[in-house]
C-alpha cells in the first residue's frame, strides 16, 4: 500500500518507490529506498513526516503515494 | 604554504557553527536545512595561509536544487586542498553517503564527526578508530558549537593536504567495478581536475552535467550505452538505483561495525512536540497564534514602549535616565494641569457673564504677558465664581473645585514644572542639535538641513529601531528552535491548493526580516517555476524596513489598535496566495508544485549567544543603512523641498518637491492619497522602504514638535482619512520593492524580463488592492456610493478572464 495510508506510529519497509525522476533520486539519497524501514510519525490528510535513518522527514502527499511500503 | 579547506556535509549538519568557531566570522546560523545558499570564504583564525570555505549543504554529489550545484561545482571545478566533511554523529548511516561520494572524487578528505556531545548523551558510542581504517581517512570527533576537537580536526585537515593522503576504499561490489573500470576507459582527456573513478560513476549514473562536459564522441557514447543497459537488464533496476543502492550497502555494513546505538528507541521530546505543532486541526491556529504574538510583542506592546522612548525622547524633547525623578515630574504636572483646568474654567464662565476675555486670551499665551491687562481682568472679575471638573485618570470627573477670583489669581501664578529639573534629563537629539547650531551662529539654512532634513528625515528611521530590534529576535528564535521548517510543512498543505509549494513559505518568512535574503532562500526551491513565483511574491510580506511604515499608520491613524499589524502580516500572504491563484493560471506558470520533500531538524533550545548576535547583526545593517542610503535622501528631499526652481528657500508648498509630487499625486488619487507628500513618500520608498516614513519625517518636519514627538501623526491625521491611510500601506506594502530587493530579483531570475514582469505585477496588484480598499472602504465607512466600486470589480473581472484566454491561446500546448 502506499505510504500516505500508514497509520501514524507504524513502522513499515520500503517495497518500491514509484516513477522515475529527480525527485526519487532524492528520496533515495535521503535514504529511502527498498528494504529500509520507516516509521511515519505524524500523518495530516496523506502529507507525512516519516522517520528514516535517524531523521525526520516531512513529503508531501503526492510523493508518498509513490512510496509503496 | 596556502592550503583550502572545503566544508562539505548534509544540511543542517553545523558546517555554518563550525566555520563561524574555526575562522572567527559571525555567518548566520538557523536549525532548518538550506540557511547557507551562497559560497563563504574567511581565513583561519589561528592560521592565516589557510582559507575555510563554507558550502551550502548537500545530500551527495547529484545536485537537486540550485544551492546545492554551488556546492558541487566548487568541489568539482574548483578542487579544494581538502575537504572537511561534517558528518552528523546523531544521524551517521545517511550522513556517510555523501562520504562515500566525496572520498570518490580523489581529493583528500577529513571526517569532523560533530555533535559528538548529542552522540554522548544518547547513550550511543562511535569506534572512531575502526571508522577511519574503514573510510581510509582521519576521522575525528568534534563539537562545533561546544568548541570540542577544533583545533584538532583542523590541524589533520591541514597534515592531511599537505601529504595529499587520498583515500582508495572498496564501496562497491566487483561486479559494478568491472562496469566502471570499462568507462575509466572510455575517458580520456581529463579536463576536470577529479579522479576518474568519480567521473566513471557519474557517466554510469547518467549524469547530464558530466556527460556535457567530458563531451565523448558518438561512439564512446554508444559503447556507454551499451555498458549501462547490460548492468540495468543484469540487476533489474536503473544504474542510478543501483548504484544508491551498493552505497547504502556498504555505510549499513560499516556502521554496524562502528557505531554502538543505544538499544531503546522511543518517541523523542521532537516528536511528541510535531505530533502538537503538525497536527491536523491544530497546526494552523497554533502557527497563526505565534505569528500574532511575534508581531504583536514586536510592533504593538513591547516594540511601542522602546520606540515611543526613542521617538518622543532621544529624537523628541528628552528623556528621563533610568526614569529617575518621572514620578515627581508626573505628579507636578498633574498639579500643573488641574491649575489649567481652573483658569480655562475662570475665563469661561467670565465670558458668560459677558466679560471681555479675548485681549487677555492671547496675554496668556504671549511669552511676556502683559501684566496690566491680566491685572485689569482680575479686577473686572472680582465677583464671578467657577467650578472647575477635574477628570480622574479613567476619564470620569473626580471632583469639582469652586473657582472663585482669589483661587484664579493664585493659578495663573502656577509655573509649568521643567522636565529637566527632575531626575536625570537627557535633552533629545534635536535640542541638543539645535543649541549646538545656535552657539555656531549657524546661518537658517543650515539649522533647516540639520534639524529638519537629517535629524527629522534619519531620525524618524532610526526611532523603529527598538521595533526592529525585537521583530530580529523573535524571527531568530523562531528560526533557531526548528519551528521554521515546520512552518513550511504546514503551510504546504493550504499553498498546494493555490498551486504554490510550502516551501516558497520559507523564503516568505525570512523576507519579513528583509526581502534580500528572503529571495535569495528561493534557491533552496527545486522547480523553476515555483522558484519564479516564490522570486514575485516574497516581498509582498512585509520586511523590517516597511514596519516603520505600519507602525506609522497604525499609530497615527488608527490608536495603536493590535489588529493593524498582524492585519498588514496577513494581507501580504492573501496577497501571495492570490497571486498563486492568478499566475498559475498563466501558461508559463502552468502545472503541479515539485512534491514537498524536507528534512525536519530537531527541535532545540535557541542559543541566547547567537540570537543577540544575529539580532545585533541585523539591526547593526539597519542603523548603518540610515546612516548613509536614508541620510543622503533625506537631504535631498529637504534640498527639494525648502528650494524653488530658482532656488529660494521657500514654504514646502511652493517647493521643488511639491511641484514634482503634484505631477505624481493624480496617479494615486484613485488609490485616496492624491496630495504630493504621499506620492513623494511612495516614490521615495523605491530608494529604501524607510524613506517613506523618513520622508515624511522631513515634510512635517520636528521643527514644528511643540508639546510631543509625534507631532507627524496630526499632520498625517488632517492628510489621511483612516480608508486612505490604509489603501496607502496596503499600496507601500506590496508594490515594487527597494532597489536593493529589485537587484536581488533580478539576480535570482537572470533575466531581465522576468525582473521586469515581476515589478509590474507587483505594483499592478498594489494599484488594484488599495484602489479597492478605497473605494469599498468609502462605500462601508463613509456612506459614498456603492456604484463605482462595484463597476471596478466587474471591469477587473472582465480583464482578468481576458488575459487569461489571451495567455493561454498562444501558448496552450507548451508544457514546462
Amino acid at each position: 500500500m502506499p505510504l500516505s495510508m500508514v497509520k501514524t506510529g507504524e513502522t513499515q519497509t520500503v517495497r518500491k518507490v514509484n516513477g522515475k525522476d529527480d525527485t526519487k533520486k532524492f528520496l533515495e539519497t535521503l535514504g529511502i529506498i527498498k528494504g529500509e524501514q520507516l516509521t511515519v510519525l505524524s500523518e495530516t490528510g496523506g502529507n507525512v513526516i516519516i522517520n528514516v535513518k535517524d531523521s525526520r522527514i516531512a513529503l508531501s502527499k503526492s510523493m508518498a503515494t509513490r512510496i509503496i511500503v | 604554504m596556502n592550503i583550502k579547506i572545503a566544508l562539505a556535509g548534509n544540511p543542517n549538519c553545523g558546517k555554518t557553527t563550525l566555520y563561524n568557531a574555526i575562522t572567527g566570522s559571525t555567518e548566520y546560523v538557523g536549525n532548518r536545512p538550506g540557511v547557507t545558499v551562497e559560497e563563504k570564504e574567511a581565513k583561519l583564525k589561528w592560521n592565516k595561509d589557510v582559507t575555510v570555505m563554507d558550502l551550502p549543504g548537500i545530500y551527495s554529489l547529484s545536485p537537486y536544487t540550485s544551492e546545492e550545484v554551488v556546492t558541487r561545482e566548487y568541489i568539482i571545478d574548483k578542487t579544494p586542498d581538502v575537504i572537511l566533511n561534517i558528518v552528523d554523529g546523531s544521524n551517521i548511516e545517511r550522513n556517510l553517503y555523501l562520504t562515500t561520494q566525496l572520498i570518490e572524487t580523489g581529493i583528500p578528505v577529513v571526517i569532523g564527526l560533530n555533535m559528538i556531545d548529542v552522540v554522548k548523551n544518547n547513550g550511543d558510542s562511535v569506534d572512531t578508530a575502526k571508522l577511519e581504517k574503514k573510510l581510509n581517512c582521519p576521522v575525528v570527533p568534534i563539537s562545533a558549537l561546544k568548541g570540542i576537537g577544533l583545533k584538532e580536526v583542523c590541524e589533520r585537515a591541514i597534515s592531511t593536504a599537505k601529504n595529499k593522503n587520498i583515500s582508495d576504499i572498496k564501496i562497491f561490489s566487483e561486479i559494478i567495478y568491472d562496469y566502471l573500470r570499462q568507462i575509466e576507459d572510455l575517458i580520456e582527456d581529463r579536463k576536470l581536475m577529479v579522479s576518474k573513478k568519480w567521473l566513471a560513476v557519474k557517466l554510469f549514473e547518467n549524469d547530464n552535467n558530466i556527460l556535457e562536459t567530458l563531451k565523448l564522441d558518438s561512439d564512446k557514447k554508444s559503447v556507454l550505452e551499451k555498458i549501462i543497459k547490460s548492468a540495468e537488464e543484469k540487476f533489474d533496476d536503473d544504474t542510478e538505483s543501483i548504484i544508491t543502492n551498493e552505497r547504502y550497502k556498504f555505510i549499513e555494513k560499516t556502521v554496524s561495525e562502528t557505531v554502538k546505538k543505544n538499544s531503546k528507541q522511543k518517541l523523542n521530546l521532537s516528536d511528541k512536540i510535531d505530533k502538537i505543532v503538525t497536527n491536523r486541526i491544530l497546526a494552523l491556529p497554533i502557527f497563526a497564534v505565534i505569528m500574532w504574538i511575534v508581531y504583536y510583542i514586536s510592533v504593538t506592546s513591547l516594540g511601542t514602549i522602546g520606540t515611543d522612548w526613542a521617538n518622543d525622547g532621544v529624537f523628541g524633547d528628552g528623556w528621563r535616565l533610568l526614569g529617575i525623578g518621572g514620578e515627581e515630574y508626573e505628579k507636578a504636572s498633574k498639579v500643573y494641569e488641574t491649575e489649567r483646568i481652573k483658569i480655562d474654567a475662570f475665563i469661561e464662565n467670565a465670558r458668560k457673564n459677558g466679560i471681555e476675555i479675548d485681549a487677555l486670551k492671547e496675554e496668556l499665551k504671549a511669552e511676556e504677558p502683559n501684566s496690566s491687562i491680566i491685572n485689569n481682568f482680575i479686577k473686572n472679575t472680582k465677583n464671578i465664581t467657577a467650578t472647575a471638573k477635574i477628570e480622574n485618570d479613567d476619564g470620569n470627573t473626580g471632583k469639582n473645585i469652586n473657582v472663585d477670583n482669589d483661587a484664579f489669581a493664585a493659578a495663573l501664578e502656577a509655573k509649568e514644572p521643567n522636565p529637566a529639573d527632575y531626575g536625570v534629563w537627557i535633552p533629545g537629539i534635536p535640542l541638543l542639535a539645535e543649541t549646538i547650531l545656535d552657539s555656531f551662529d549657524a546661518s537658517d539654512w543650515v539649522k533647516s538641513l540639520v534639524l529638519d532634513g537629517i535629524i527629522g528625515g534619519v531620525g524618524s528611521v532610526l526611532g523603529f529601531v527598538p521595533q526592529i530590534l525585537i521583530l530580529f529576535f523573535l524571527l531568530a528564535i523562531l528560526e533557531d528552535c526548528g519551528y521554521m521548517a515546520r512552518i513550511a510543512f504546514i503551510m504546504d498543505r493550504i499553498f498546494r491548493k493555490f498551486g504554490l509549494s510550502g516551501k516558497s513559505f520559507i523564503p516568505v518568512l525570512i523576507g519579513t526580516g528583509c526581502g534580500v535574503p528572503g529571495i535569495m532562500a528561493s534557491r533552496t526551491i527545486e522547480n523553476n517555476n515555483d522558484r519564479r513565483l516564490t522570486i514575485i511574491t516574497t516581498t509582498f510580506i512585509p520586511c523590517s524596513a516597511k514596519l516603520p511604515i505600519i507602525a506609522l499608520i497604525a499609530g497615527a491613524m488608527f490608536s495603536d489598535e493590535s489588529w493593524v499589524a498582524p492585519s498588514a502580516y496577513f494581507m501580504g500572504i492573501g496577497a501571495i496566495i492570490l497571486s498563486g491563484i492568478i499566475l498559475k493560471r498563466l501558461s508559463v506558470f502552468k502545472g503541479d508544485p515539485a512534491p514537498f520533500v524536507m528534512e525536519l531538524p530537531a527541535y532545540h533550545f535557541p542559543a541566547v549567544k547567537g540570537l543577540f548576535i544575529h539580532m545585533w547583526d541585523r539591526g547593526k545593517a539597519f542603523i548603518k543603512k540610515a546612516g548613509t542610503i536614508i541620510f543622503v535622501a533625506c537631504a535631498v528631499i529637504w534640498f527639494l523641498q525648502t528650494f524653488d526652481w530658482s532656488f529660494n528657500m521657500v514654504e514646502a508648498e511652493e517647493s521643488i518637491l511639491a511641484d514634482l509630487g503634484n505631477i505624481l499625486a493624480p496617479l494615486f488619487a484613485p488609490l485616496g492619497f492624491g496630495h504630493w507628500q504621499a506620492s513623494v513618500a511612495t516614490v521615495t520608498g523605491l530608494v529604501a522602504k524607510e524613506n517613506v516614513v523618513g520622508t515624511f519625517g522631513v515634510l512635517y518636519g520636528f521643527d514644528e514638535v511643540a508639546e510631543n514627538g509625534a507631532e507627524i501623526w496630526g499632520m498625517l491625521q488632517t492628510d489621511f482619512t483612516v480608508v486612505s491611510a490604509y489603501a496607502f500601506l496596503a499600496f507601500n506594502l506590496l508594490c515594487a520593492p527597494c532597489f536593493a530587493a529589485i537587484g536581488a530579483i533580478r539576480r535570482e531570475m537572470a533575466d531581465y524580463k522576468w525582473t521586469a514582469f515581476a515589478i509590474c505585477y507587483q505594483t499592478g496588484l498594489a494599484y488594484i488592492v488599495a484602489l479597492l480598499i478605497n473605494l469599498y472602504g468609502n462605500a462601508f465607512l463613509f456612506s459614498q456610493s456603492f456604484i463605482a466600486p462595484i463597476i471596478i470589480t466587474a471591469l477587473l473581472i472582465v480583464l482578468i478572464t481576458f488575459i487569461f484566454m489571451c495567455s493561454n491561446k498562444k501558448t496552450a500546448p507548451k508544457t514546462a
